[in-house]
């Protein structure tokens, strides 16, 4: 047969698979240390830091670990946060991703490495990309050939989708848990390929892990079941299911219930009942298959039709049942989120408020995956073509994934993996295509064509009845393209192929083209990656007139004024999302963190920074406040201040007191929400308010004082504080602190002291006459 | 003019050094000196210079007291009564109350400056209007309209109708408010100025009320005729007639210091800071004048009446007054807090829900005759709160009668004087409740005229540890047996599954 380009003929077999498996090796190192390098531009151009908020609050946590060992971590609770309530962290919290960091810090300690638990923290998630890449390539490797896997490594590697939350720095859960999710993946698929009970316990293994390191279990623990589930209406209930699926479930269930935060809810909430349905269905269709072989046809069918109905209606009973009893928790809120996307904003706000629970816009999906988005309905559909139950699996994912990622932004992340596995697939079958150098058979070779050394697609098609044995043979061969040229380099005469391409030109067009898209897709991963996505958000910048980084770096300025210069135990009220950071950073008692478990707590701050000053100073005596921060973007034109998430605060506020604050109060009567002179009265009183643009206009010395986030020219008397005082200002204005003053000496209420200091005389008094009125 | 009466005798020079020997061994006591005053022996007196003469009694019963005084002119630029952020002096008289106009640093928000630094102020009110008929409704005092005096027509006297005799011994006191008069003080107290009326500020209270026949009028435009006087005042007063006896001639003023939330930025005792203000309605209650002023009273005998002259309380009564506001008396202050769990000693950083704790405090008083902190154990009604957000335990804290603690032994052998029982202890327990969080032990005893007691200490109180939890639990056992059956089964299985193979694969090879 010909071939496209001349093939070398003197290569023996296992020289050609030492070589590819070397290949493989350093085309794999090559992908991790891309993966690597890409997640450094944050450390590169800012500096070794945690960014954002939670990994703050991670970061603290590690410390602890690291410093004080596992049990004291377990019973850590922390009297610093949700002040006076306290947080019991040690149960509250996903304990994986510290624990991971404090093996690492132990581990290289023993060794003598006196590496600082903070560069741990900052280069873990680079770290566990390229395992990520790794368990991809795996997992890839499973569906398709090894070739495909590294196409999915390197697309992991370095897709934005992925990147974004596993800069480094970023240490937050996802960082570990997207390397947990696609390695348990790939050992369920793993187990149900091979029906191993001992891959179905790794898999649970790895379950546990991904249950301690990530809320986003629940994730596998649909996904699973699903997968079971649709198998078995394929009909493709086999041993290898049961025994992959009931030892993965009850390993995994059991193990997962060891971790405190989880503890028994994998029993009594309504996530994880699909996974114990379908375990109970498992039973009982082994059950069946068992009675099958042991009763005649006729009586199994009787059987069968009385039984699933009579187990239908008791386990769907029994499930109301619970559910209505209490015995099972109904879904939670933020479930009910993911189906009804305007749930959140109407029951739960403090969902809503979070910028990263939005819907998902359509650039976002070109933004983090570029070339991939095209190609991975394409993967999806080579997917459908050889429909092993592996397949089914990656189809499955598609679908929910897509789902779930349009959703919500942050659920991006769980799309990625699929996608990477579904584009390397389909790429890989246009590369096998366009690579192949055999040429197909002309049409007057393909009738001379013999059927003795029958392979491939011919066969098949000629003799249906050779069946499944020829298929399998089929998919062995074409399990790798390497194999397919050793083939090809074997056997001289080759097998005859119906389907192919003609000559060189044509397959150097579409590689070229190939190629250049992969091309394309680096320069597009790396621009945003480096842009994007590797702002530590703690630290900001912003370039000057010469092109030069200007660094602005307000908020650490804050957070340090806060350490050196008021007392250990002093409160600070700010708004959740900076709760993590004043803990991390400044080391201060704090109200409300980003931690949201108790959203009384976080209204009663909204309640106080919406309400006027009058109102919102007893809040703070009583929560023993001693400082207040507010964010304020005015000056510098920073948006993501907290007179823009101001509304949010009112909604959260309202949701607890409807009667005290309501939302419509703050817009002006035309439905606008504004900051100039035009504001509403309970605006401008409100504390938020005085607390932006306290001595905001004076800065301009009498000039238009402008809003430049806003672009709105603020009143020239500005708002005055009798029960606040401004204790500090960054540079940039972007952190304002003031103190809560204290009671007036003499019992009056801090306004007439204020008043009366800057020598107001007060109206005459009468005494309270003791008469009643006769009426 | 300025004089400041400083000699010390080496006789209480050396009394001093032995008395500090001694009190270095107390815990905290540091600042009492050589004075009855329990914070400090500096008095300033602002009075005009034509008028010192006029208060000798008074001035010399302070430093007879061991107070030092200063005396400045109301218009003289020295000494200042701030400088450099620090109060001068401990303690400030304003006896200029008929004086219009001060110097630049003597103004109403210097005066509540001082206050808030912790010096305690005597002001005194006069028929003019000036700087502190202004400053008097800060304090939530209620001034009648100006220049009308206090007047009285009984009981029958020689004198004018505005200047009063005032029987302390009738006044009545609630029994929660210090009594500012001792026995000591016999006699009537003569008073001439104006009266007051007190709004409702728990931090004032009244140390001398008028008498029931008085009322505020001004009785010298009205052509002389009572009854028009009487008219015109309650036509002026508005609400009717400024009269009787809920109107005070002399009122108290506590400070509130402390009142804070006692974390963060506002820890501390506070007790140091608290400062205290008498009003008095007239100067001349301090003056010589009254005080040698003899009060003639007649008394009923069986034949006829008898007329009887006593000598006036005016001299005791100010320096009492005074002595109060000084921070002579009723002046508490808590020495120690301790708290640990039953059974166990020694301080500890964190609770566990449902233990029992042990609350102790230490408390003394000032006792202005010997100048020293003594233990108190006086108070009867101190509560003990146990707070987070709202107070779970509220608690009396009583008295510890009886035996002395470990902690106090040799301070009562120091005070081998005071009886053992009263160790000024203070204790109780209680059972934390079952909800974690950050507690705060909330000591607040605000009584009128006593100083108040303020104190807040913050605990975390915890969840059990993950071994802290009872481990059998007999309500579990169907778990238990549970998983024991589930445990014998499996075995059972095994066993009969690895017997079971063999045969069958004999019986499978027979086959």
């Amino acid at each position: 047969m010909s071939t496209a380009y001349p093939l070398p003929t003197n290569i023996s077999p296992s020289t050609v698979a030492n070589t590819a498996s070397l290949l493989r090796i350093v085309a794999f190192g090559l992908i991790s240390a891309a993966a690597i390098a890409s997640r450094l531009f944050a450390v590169i151009n800012f500096e070794s830091i945690i960014h954002e908020f939670d990994p703050w609050f991670n970061y603290r946590a590690t410390r602890v670990l690291a410093a004080k060992g596992f049990y004291e971590f377990w019973n850590w609770f922390d009297p610093t946060a949700w002040y006076p309530l306290g947080r019991v962290v040690g149960g509250t919290v996903y304990p994986g991703l510290m624990a991971t960091s404090g093996v690492i810090y132990n581990f290289l300690h023993y060794f003598n490495l006196p590496v600082d638990i903070r560069n741990i923290c900052v280069l873990l998630a680079p770290g566990f990309s390229a395992l990520t890449a790794w368990a991809t390539y795996m997992f890839t490797a499973e569906m398709k050939d090894p070739s495909a896997g590294l196409l999915a490594a390197a697309f992991i590697g370095i897709v934005p989708g992925y990147i974004s939350r596993s800069v480094a720095g970023s240490y937050d859960n996802e960082a570990i848990a997207i390397f947990l999710l696609m390695f348990t993946f790939y050992l369920w698929i793993k187990a149900l390929k091979v029906g191993s009970a001992l891959y179905g316990a790794l898999a649970a293994v790895f379950y546990f892990y991904m249950v301690a390191a990530w809320g986003g279990y629940a994730f596998i623990t649909n996904m699973i079941p699903v997968h079971a589930l649709v198998l078995l209406l394929m009909g493709r209930f086999s041993g290898r299911l049961y025994v992959a699926y009931c030892s993965w479930y009850v390993i995994g269930t059991l193990s997962s219930m060891q971790v405190p935060f989880v503890g028994f809810q994998p029993v009594r909430t309504s996530e994880h009942m699909g996974a114990l349905g379908v375990f109970g269905l498992l039973q009982i269709v082994a059950f069946a298959s068992l009675v099958r072989s042991h009763v005649s046809s006729k009586q199994f069918q009787n059987l069968l039709a009385i039984s699933v109905v009579t187990m239908g209606v008791l386990g769907a009973g029994a499930f109301v049942v619970m559910t209505y009893k209490g015995w099972i928790a109904p879904w939670t809120g933020r479930f009910y989120s993911l189906w009804d996307t305007g749930y959140a904003k109407k029951y739960i706000p403090i969902i809503a408020s979070v910028s990263e629970h939005q819907p998902t816009a359509w650039p976002s999906f070109f933004m983090d995956l570029q070339l991939l988005i095209f190609l991975f309905p394409a993967g999806v559909v080579m997917c459908f073509r050889e429909l092993r139950d592996e397949h089914v699996f990656v189809i499955i994912y598609a679908v929910v994934a897509s789902y779930f990622a349009g959703v919500m932004v942050r659920l991006m992340l769980t799309l990625t993996p699929v996608v990477c596995v579904s584009a390397a697939v389909a790429l890989s079958t246009l590369l096998d295509t366009y690579v192949e150098a055999r040429e197909p058979d002309a049409p007057e070779e393909r009738t001379e064509a013999n059927g003795s050394n029958a392979d491939g697609k011919k066969a098949k098609k000629a003799g249906g009845a050779v069946g499944s044995q020829a298929g399998t043979a089929a998919a062995a061969a074409a399990s790798s393209t390497i194999s397919d040229l050793v083939s090809a380099t074997r056997s001289s005469a080759g097998s005859p192929r119906q389907k192919g391409i003609w000559g060189a030109d044509a397959r150097l067009v579409i590689i070229l083209n190939a190629i250049g898209m992969l091309v394309f897709f680096v320069f597009h991963c790396t621009w945003v990656t480096s842009n994007a996505y590797s702002s530590p958000s703690v630290v900001l910048a912003s370039t000057n007139p010469d092109g030069s980084q200007h660094i602005i770096d307000d908020y650490r300025e804050a957070y340090y004024w806060l350490r050196m210069n008021t007392p250990q135990d002093a409160v600070v009220m700010s708004w959740w999302d900076y709760g993590y950071q004043i803990a991390g950073m400044a080391d201060r008692v704090t109200l409300v963190d980003n931690n949201t478990w108790n959203n009384t707590h976080i209204a009663t701050v909204g309640k106080a920074m919406s309400s006027p000053e009058e109102v919102a100073y007893p809040i703070l005596r009583k929560h023993d406040v001693d400082y207040v921060l507010v964010i304020f973007g005015g000056l510098l034109g920073y948006s993501g201040d907290d007179i823009n998430k101001f509304l949010w605060m009112v909604r959260i506020a309202q949701g607890v007191w409807p009667d005290e604050i309501q939302e419509p109060n703050y817009f002006t009567p035309q439905g606008e929400y504004r900051v100039d002179d035009r504001a509403s009265e309970t605006m401008r009183t409100s504390l938020m308010y005085k607390m932006s643009y306290y001595r905001f206009s004076e800065l301009y010395g009498g000039g238009n004082a402008v809003d430049r986030v806003r672009n709105q020219q603020i009143p020239k008397v500005g708002p005055t504080l009798d029960y606040l005082e401004e204790a500090f200002t960054t540079e940039n204005w972007i952190v304002r602190i003031y103190k809560v003053r204290k009671e007036d000496a003499l019992g009056r209420d801090l306004k007439t002291a204020n008043a009366f200091a800057q020598g107001k005389k007060r109206k005459r008094g009468k005494p309270v006459s003791r008469r009643r009125a006769i009426v | 003019m300025r004089t400041r009466s400083s000699f010390i005798s080496p006789l209480s020079w050396s009394f001093f050094t032995l008395l500090l020997a001694s009190l270095a061994t107390l815990a905290q006591s540091s600042k009492a000196g050589k004075s009855a005053s329990s914070t400090g022996d500096s008095v300033l007196v602002i009075v005009e210079p034509t008028k010192q003469a006029e208060y000798s009694i008074f001035l010399h019963g302070l430093e007879k007291k061991g107070y030092a005084v200063t005396i400045r002119a109301p218009k003289a630029d020295n000494p200042l009564l701030i400088e450099d952020g620090l109060p001068n002096f401990s303690h400030v008289v304003l006896l200029a109350s008929d004086t219009k106009n001060f110097a630049q640093d003597i103004s109403p928000q210097s005066l509540v400056q001082l206050l808030s630094l912790g010096t305690n102020l005597v002001l005194t009110l006069g028929l003019k209007q000036n700087m502190l008929t202004s400053l008097a409704p800060e304090f939530s005092l209620l001034l009648p309209p100006p220049a009308t005096p206090l007047v009285s027509f009984f009981p029958e006297r020689a004198d004018s109708p505005s200047m009063i005799p005032i029987d302390v011994s009738r006044q009545s006191i609630p029994n929660d408010i210090l009594s500012v008069f001792p026995s000591q003080v016999t006699g009537k107290v003569w008073f001439s100025g104006t009266a007051f009326a007190l709004n409702s500020n728990p931090l004032l209270f009244p140390i001398l009320h008028a008498p029931l026949e008085s009322f505020a009028a001004d009785l010298t435009d009205a052509s002389g005729l009572v009854s028009d006087a009487l008219a015109d005042a309650s036509e002026k007063g508005g609400e009717g007639l400024w009269a009787g006896s809920s109107l005070s001639v002399v009122a108290g003023f506590q400070t509130l210091v402390g009142g804070g939330t006692g974390h963060g930025a506002d820890a501390g005792l506070g007790e140091n800071d608290q400062a205290r203000a008498v009003w008095v309605g007239g100067s001349s209650l301090f003056s010589d004048e009254f005080a040698k002023k003899q009060v003639v009273e007649k008394i009923q005998q069986e034949r006829g009446m008898k007329v009887v002259e006593n000598p006036s309380g005016n001299k005791q009564a100010a320096l009492e007054i005074a002595g109060w506001a000084f921070q002579e008396k009723g002046v508490l202050r808590i020495d120690e807090v301790t708290h640990h769990k039953v059974n166990q000693t020694g301080l500890v950083e964190m609770y566990t829900t449902n233990d029992e704790i042990v609350y102790t405090t230490r408390i003394s008083s000032f006792n202005p005759s010997t100048r020293k902190w003594e233990p108190y154990s006086g108070l009867k009604d101190l509560q003990l709160e146990f707070t987070m957000l709202d107070p779970h335990v509220r608690t009396a804290l009583l008295p510890v009668k009886g035996k002395t603690g470990l902690f106090f032994s040799h301070f009562s052998s120091i005070l081998s004087s005071s009886p053992p029982l009263l160790t000024g202890t203070y204790s109780t327990t209680f059972r934390a409740p079952d909800r974690h969080g950050v507690f705060k032990f909330v000591i607040s005893y605000k009584r009128k005229g006593f100083t108040h007691l303020h104190h807040t200490l913050s605990v975390p109180v915890v969840p059990p540890r993950h071994d802290g939890y009872p481990r059998f639990l007999s309500a579990a056992w169907p778990y238990y047996a549970g998983a024991i059956s589930t445990s014998i089964g499996f075995l059972i299985f095994c066993t009969i599954y690895v017997a079971g193979e063999a045969k069958e694969e004999k019986k499978s090879k027979k086959e």
